[in-house]
Formats: C-alpha cells, structure tokens, sequence
C-alpha cells in the first residue's frame, strides 16, 4: 500500500523543489503585472486602485503603439526566419567532413556566447560614421573613396539591428538543426541515391522532414527569445528617433522608466505576455494533436 | 516525451517572459513593508538611513565607499564622527537610478535619502518630507537662494541642491585661427562661420554638434528656444512649448543640420559621442558642461579649446543652461522615532556640505557648489572656477519643479527627432502643447 502510495506521489514530490522556484520567481511576478494593468500606478510606481481596462484603452491609442507593434513584427519575422535559413544552411555544411570542422563549429558559437551588450557596442563601432571599423577598412582597401554613414535614416538602423539580431540568432539555430541532422541514419540517403534522387529531393524529403522537430523546437524559442530581447535595440538606437525602432519590450521599458506611463507600460508586457501564449499554445496544440495521431 | 517537451517549452516561455515581467513590474520583489524596518528595530538609539547616490563618475564611488576620501570613505567618515548613525549607502549609476528608487518605492522601501535630478512626482505623490523638517537653520541659509527656489511646489522646499554644472560653447582655438573666422555669437554669425570650417577642411570637420538623443535632448530644445526668447514656459510659468519663438528656434537647429554643418546622427549621437569628436579634432564647436577639459584631458586629447556664449538669435540675449541635481528624504511612516530619524538626517547633510568633505566632493567630478561656504576654497584650488561662477549666477534651469516635466521632457525628445525625420516642427510642438496643457 505505502509503496503503491510512494509511487503516486513520488513524481510530485521531486517535482516539488522546481514547482516552488517558479512559483515564486515566475508565476507571482505574472500575477504582480496581471493585477498592475489593472490599476492605477503612479509616476513614482505607488500602485492604487483597480481601474479596469483604462491602462490598456491608454497603451493601444499611444501614437508610437501602432509603429512599434508593426517593428515587433518585422523584428521577430525577419530575425527567425533569416537566421533560421542561414542557421540551416551552415548546419548543413558544418554537417560535412572536412577538415577543420571542429574549429568551424567552435567558432561558430562566438557570437552565441558573447554578451549581446558587448555584441550591439561593437557593432556600433564597426559602423560608425567617423571612425568605424568598416568604413576604415573599405577605404584602407580603395573600395571606397569616402567614408560612408551606415546609418544614414532610421528604417537602414532598424535593418541594422535585425541584421545583429540574425548575427547573434544563427549559431542557436545552426546547434540545433546540426544535432538532428546527426541523429539521421546515413542508409537513408543510401537508399535516396539508389532511388535516384538529386540533391534537392534529398533535401526536401528526407533531410528536413528529420529534422523538423529540432526546427521546430529552435523556431518556437527563437520566437520568445527574439521577441523579449532587449539589449540591442537598447544599446544600438534606444528606439529613436521617436520609437521608430523599438520594438514592444525596449518601449514599454521606455514608457515605464523614462515617460513614466507605467500603467500602460504593464498594460503593454501583459499584451505581450498573450501573444507569445498564443504562439506557444498553436504550437502544443498542434505538437498533441501529432502524438494523438501517432 | 513529446508532451513533456510541449511542458518544457511552455515553461521556458514563460520564464523568458520574466524579462518582460521584471521591467514593468516594479512591485514583483515587493516585501512586507514591516521587513523593511526591520534592520532599524534592533538597538532602539542606533538610527540606519537607507542613502542612495548617483554615480557621478568614475570616483564617485570610491569617495563614498572605497578609499578615495584621502585613504577613507565617507561612509565611514560620517559613521565615526556621528555615532548611533549608520549609513546604508549605495552608489547607482545614473542608467539604472530611476528603475532602482521606483522599484523600491513600490515595494514600500523607499530611501530614506534620495540623490537625483528629478523631484516633483515624489513631492506630489506625498513621498517626501518638507526641507524644513529635517535642515539645520545655518546650512539651509548657506545654499544659493536662485538653487533653492527651484525645488518649491507650493510654497514648500522639497530638495537641496547637491551640485549644479552650467553650459557653455566649446570651441578648438587652433581651427578657429586656421581658418581665420570669429567666435559667433549670433545664430548668423553661427551659419557662415560654420560654411567657413565646413570650406576649409572639406568635410573632414563637423563644424557644429547637435544631440537630440533619448538621453538629452531636452538640452538642445533649451538651447534654442532660451536663445531665442522662447522656452518650455511663458513668463507666468504656463506650458507654452509650441510658442512661435519656439517653432523658429527648433527649425533654425534643424537647418543646422539639414544644411550640413552638424555631426550626422543627432538622433543617436549622445553629448558624450559629441564630446569625444570634439576632444579628437573632429567637432568645432559643442555645447558642453564644465566639465569639458577635465572630460577631453582623460581621453589624451591636445584639443586647444575655450569657452565663449552660447549663441543666440539676433537680438535676443544667450542664456547659459544650468543643470541641476538634488538631495532629498522621504517619509517612512514606520519609523520609531521620527524626530530622531529627521536629526539623522539632518546631521548627514550637514557633515556632506561640511566644506571639508563637499569642496572634495564638488570639484572630484569636475561640477559647480550649490553652497556659499564652499565657493572660496574652489576659487583657491582653481581660478578658472570663478569664471564659471558668475555663468551659474545667470543660467536658466528647466522647469523641473512642474508636475508635467517627465512628460515635457520626454516629448519635446520625441518632437525633434520627428522633426528630423521630416516632420514639420509646427504640428509636433502644436500636438505636444495640446497634450500637455490640455
């Protein structure tokens, strides 16, 4: 009876110690900005009484909210799905023999496992109008003739910090792909080749069937990961001019600490809070619906 | 195994959402207000005061808490010569001040002493205590009366002034000479002596630096408008930000830079970024602080420069832009004792602008005294001070003691730099006033 008992409870209880950790650390800090959007909070951050739906009423008709939701998109978009085919692409060179490969993969993490504080102020030397590296370079070379300002308008400063987002997003991706890609049995291309197929059927039907779980495990994270970064569009532009590059997090950090709106600023992660639910939830609901199948 | 992978995933997301969480909800470590007291309760006649100090420098923190106060610290200074005082002082740097005080706020740990700029929304949220409350009588008549009188809402002081630092135009001697053009003083003089550096060094030199960045570029509004009889208030001290002095002087900056005579991101470009082209040979002229030599000496800089007025529009008198910090304590209802506590207080300010300690203090980092007993032991280490002294007499300060200030502030940031992104300087200042003054 007690070792029936022992075994029903069990799980739990080693589930225990980590249940208690989130429960402090993630899920009371939720229900602390669920309960905060729903009240009045001062500029200093004194919390007062509940007011319904205004900070949210307040957050969507800001004038940047519209610009800022439309840079979240193109943000998240542009820095998955580049870094995603870029990631594939090097995981499926790095997949080769060669010689060197182990240096390959290990420089590979660099960007990974640098700060992206660090990443995004060294970026911006490289750019930088005066005396960037990149300009210093092009001209030492005779590519150009003048210096060139890299950062000429702010949609080329956006693209800028997508193009350090993708930077920094491949070699997560290029990981993942490349361990499915490892974990793919050789006689299954043996047995493609002796059917006669070319490179891309290869491609298309036994390669990234194989390894799409893994992709899709990089996709979904990169979406959450991507989504709630911070540090580059903080340290490369702060979102100006006038929020035209922020993204939703760097904005409602903006909003909170700077404009001092800070009801509409948790009004704001709360409606981030959903939209990344509702990317997650798509994809456990479409993950059970496999496993029914199955 | 799926299943639990889904779990996994769904987890992390939301851990990763802790991000998001921790930025906007400064309550999340809130504690009981009662554990905050706790560490005072132990010996009935021991006072702590919770201090926080903005970081300054590179020594600020040394002075208050390393070595850097000839072999000691303030702290300890302060703790030896008052006993029954202990100082919970922490240096934060200026980036992260305003998460940290409103973080503490909102979990009911307010600092008892508070270093920073900004003051109203604390008096107005009913955090402070009056100066009267805690100032001896002698300091308080010590401080410049015109410092003063910018921390008062309603008839009641709020702050002390710790510091003040006042602008000037920096401009290279060298190049100057080079190209045989005068110092301008007007807005005129400004455009061709600008055409006349942009000629000589063929693009090689900024001749001029604007900064209308998140970090300061309510500066640049002051500047221009001040300059020319605008500014953030009319003379009654109404809102009056889309004044027609106003509109002129912001579209003047901006043809500054539309005509090619400034650094090329003033969105971007911090007064740190402009100090440094100019400390390189690369920016002829910057509106900067006091501070400039001392700044440009540390980069190795041979950049020959002096001071002169900021320019202004024809006919309109320059005003010198002064900027000023403050100290202040707030209330702590849980206090045992508050005429004890209120002592305390009073004894730390009176030990910081003791000029034994303040005269190091003030000229460490470089910045201008808030009090009369210090003006002349600064004269006696550096003459130049004495100059800079009658800039601060006639400076003009923001309008930091209005309830809308953060919001001003922030928004005339957000009118330039979508006037520089081509939007037209009348509807932005005309949408901003509506928004303020309603």
């Amino acid at each position: 009876m007690n070792e029936r008992l022992g075994k029903r409870v069990g799980p739990y209880l080693w589930l225990l110690p980590s249940i208690v950790l989130m429960a402090i650390f993630v899920v009371f800090p939720i229900a602390i900005v669920f309960k905060l959007s729903f009240s009045e909070v001062s500029k200093s951050g004194v919390v007062g009484g509940f007011v319904g739906f205004k900070n949210f009423a307040d957050a969507v008709s800001l004038p940047a909210f519209k610009t800022v939701m439309l840079n979240t998109l193109v943000w998240v978009v542009a820095v998955v799905g580049f870094s995603t085919i870029i990631g594939f692409i090097i995981a499926m060179v790095l997949n080769q023999k060669f010689r060197g490969r182990k240096i390959a993969r290990a420089i590979l993490v660099f960007p990974w496992a640098t700060s992206l504080v660090i990443q995004a102020s060294v970026w911006n030397y490289i750019i930088k109008f005066e005396y960037g590296n990149l300009n210093n370079i092009l001209l030492n070379l005779g590519i150009i003739k003048q210096a060139i300002n890299w950062r000429a308008t702010y949609m080329i400063e956006f693209m800028w910090e997508c193009g350090v987002g993708i930077f920094v997003t491949i070699p997560f991706v290029t990981f993942c792909v490349l361990s499915g890609l490892q974990s793919i049995d050789g006689s299954l291309y043996e047995a493609a080749e002796i059917d006669g197929a070319s490179f891309w059927d290869k491609l298309f039907n036994v390669t990234i069937p194989l390894v799409k779980p893994s992709l899709t495990v990089s996709t979904v994270l990169n979406i959450i990961y991507v989504f709630n970064s911070f540090p580059i569009i903080y340290t490369m532009t702060k979102g100006a001019p006038a929020n035209k590059t922020d993204t939703l997090i760097t904005y409602l950090y903006m909003l909170s600490f700077y404009d001092r709106k800070k009801g509409p600023a948790t009004a704001l992660s709360v409606i981030g809070f959903l939209i990344l639910c509702i990317c997650a939830g798509v994809y456990m609901l479409s993950v059970m619906r496999k496993e029914d199948e199955q | 195994m799926k299943k639990l992978l889904a779990l996994l995933l769904a987890l992390t997301m939301v851990f990763a959402l802790c991000a998001c969480g921790q930025t906007a909800a400064p309550a999340e470590s809130a504690a009981p207000a009662e554990e905050s007291a706790a560490p005072e309760a132990p010996a009935a006649d021991e006072i702590t005061l919770d201090v926080i100090i903005c970081q300054y420098g590179p020594n600020t923190q040394d002075w208050f808490l390393g070595t850097g106060m000839n072999g000691t610290n303030f702290v300890d200074k302060f703790e030896a010569e008052n006993p029954g005082i202990k100082l919970n002082l922490e240096v934060v740097s200026w980036n992260d001040v305003y998460t940290v005080v409103d973080t503490r706020i909102a979990s009911g740990q307010a600092p008892d002493i508070l270093n920073i700029d900004v003051f109203a929304n604390y008096a107005n949220e009913g955090l402070l205590e009056p100066v009267s409350q805690y100032c001896p009588e002698e300091l308080y008549n010590d401080f410049f009366p015109s410092f003063i009188e910018q921390s008062v809402i309603d008839g009641t002081v709020w702050a002390v002034p710790d510091l003040a630092s006042a602008r000037a135009l920096y401009y290279n001697v060298d190049m100057f000479e080079e190209v045989g053009i005068e110092v301008p003083t007007t807005w005129a003089e400004l455009e061709d002596a600008s055409q006349a550096i942009i000629d000589y060094y063929g693009g090689d030199v900024y001749p001029w630096g604007i900064d209308m960045t998140t970090d300061e570029g309510q500066a640049a509004f002051a500047y221009y408008t001040w300059g020319n009889g605008g500014g953030f208030v009319d003379a009654d001290g109404n809102w009056a930000l889309n004044s027609p002095e106003n509109v002129e002087a912001i579209e003047y900056a901006l043809s500054l830079y539309s005509n090619g005579y400034t650094n090329p991101q003033p969105a971007t470009q911090t007064r740190y970024d402009l100090q440094d082209m100019f400390a390189a040979g690369k920016l002829a002229m910057v509106i900067a602080p006091n501070s400039l030599p001392t700044y440009a000496a540390d980069k190795d800089s041979t950049v020959n420069m002096a001071t002169a007025a900021i320019p202004a529009n024809e006919g309109k008198t320059s005003s010198s832009v002064g900027v000023m910090d403050r100290v202040m304590a707030f209330k702590d209802e849980s206090a045992p004792d508050q005429a004890a506590r209120d002592e305390a207080i009073g004894k730390f300010l009176t030990f910081f602008y003791d000029p034994e300690n303040y005269v190091g203090w003030v000229s460490m980092e470089g910045f201008l005294p808030a009090v009369n007993s210090a003006v002349e032991a600064l004269v006696a280490a550096d003459p130049s001070f004495e100059a800079w002294l009658d800039v601060l007499g006639s400076c003009q300060f923001y309008p930091t003691a209005k309830a809308e200030w953060d919001a001003v502030k922030q928004g005339v940031i957000t009118a330039e730099q979508n006037a520089l992104a081509g939007a037209s300087v009348q509807d932005e200042l005309d949408a901003l006033q509506a928004e303020i003054a309603g």
